[in-house]
């Protein structure tokens, strides 16, 4: 496997969809090539870096003001004012 | 180090009987609907639209669709990819409405994924997040991205949706997931490798 193969398996390697074979030569390659370890190494640490990220959520007030407007919605279903 | 993704939304709600009495007119579980799913939707559309006022917006046009909506969704997995589908799509009209002189540029499926060129180690994801430096940049990063790839991360590797489920949310096929998954898997990292080696650099006056 040359470093070019392992880039374009490397996210079926990370999400483990690799068939046993191209698993088994990517993990032969990894193990010689520092650059693509790198690579590997820092493509997972991005995925962990977004996911363990604070993400912006709602703020308090419009929260609430958005859940009581789809309240009104909800009860105008069968029932319309 | 693993990364497999994290079990997509909360799941004490017994979602399905609580969509259909929302249906009927009874909002009195939709408050528990809204904690598992408001800030979902919200963050999904926030990253796509950057705009806070317009994702309020989407989250709104998706609860009204789903408890208006007359076609029986069948299991979580179909409530989840039928939600973000609807939110994605709506964050993608306001983001066309808002470029109507630039179209929202769309990448194309073919083409060899980009070939990683920085090659710098990055610290621990715990100590890369403690510097606010760094939660910018994640956030330039990901804006940076064409929205169908930055929908496809998010969901995938974010959300922690299956390769079968983000399709479907996105209205394409598992192959055509999987390269928007992986160009942008490489993207990211190539922008954060930018950023880390910027940082490496001596900068004078740098307390």
């Amino acid at each position: 496997m040359t470093c070019q193969d392992l880039v374009r398996h490397l996210s079926d390697y990370i999400d483990g969809t690799l068939a046993p074979e191209d698993r088994a030569a990517a993990e032969a390659h990894l193990a010689d090539c520092d650059k693509c370890h790198l690579v590997l190494d820092t493509t997972q640490c991005t995925i962990l870096l977004y996911r363990a990220a604070e993400s912006p959520s709602l703020d308090a007030t419009r929260r609430e003001a958005l859940l009581r407007r789809l309240e009104k919605a909800c009860r105008g279903v069968d029932d319309p004012v | 180090m693993s990364v497999s993704p994290p079990a997509p939304g909360p799941s004490r709600l017994d979602e399905l009987s609580c969509l259909e009495s929302m249906r009927r007119g009874d909002p009195s579980c939709l408050g528990g609907f809204f904690e598992a799913w408001g800030d979902r939707l919200y963050r999904l559309s926030l990253r796509l639209t950057g705009d806070p006022a317009a994702a309020e917006d989407v989250v709104q046009e998706a609860f009204l669709k789903l408890m208006a909506g007359a076609e029986r969704i069948e299991g979580r997995s179909r409530l989840a990819t039928w939600l973000y589908r609807v939110a994605y799509n709506a964050s993608i009209d306001r983001l066309r409405d808002r470029k109507r002189t630039a179209p929202v540029p769309e990448e194309g499926d073919d083409g060899a994924p980009p070939m990683p060129a920085l090659l710098v180690d990055f610290l621990s994801p715990e100590e890369m997040l403690a510097d606010a430096e760094t939660r910018g940049a994640l956030d330039e990063a990901i804006a940076a991205l064409p929205p169908s790839l930055r929908a496809a991360f998010l969901l995938r590797d974010v959300e922690g949706l299956s390769t079968a489920e983000a399709a479907e949310a996105l209205s394409v096929t598992e192959t055509s997931l999987k390269v928007r998954l992986h160009r942008a898997r490489l993207l990211l990292r190539e922008r954060l490798s930018a950023f880390v080696a910027g940082r490496g650099k001596p900068r004078g006056g740098r307390a």
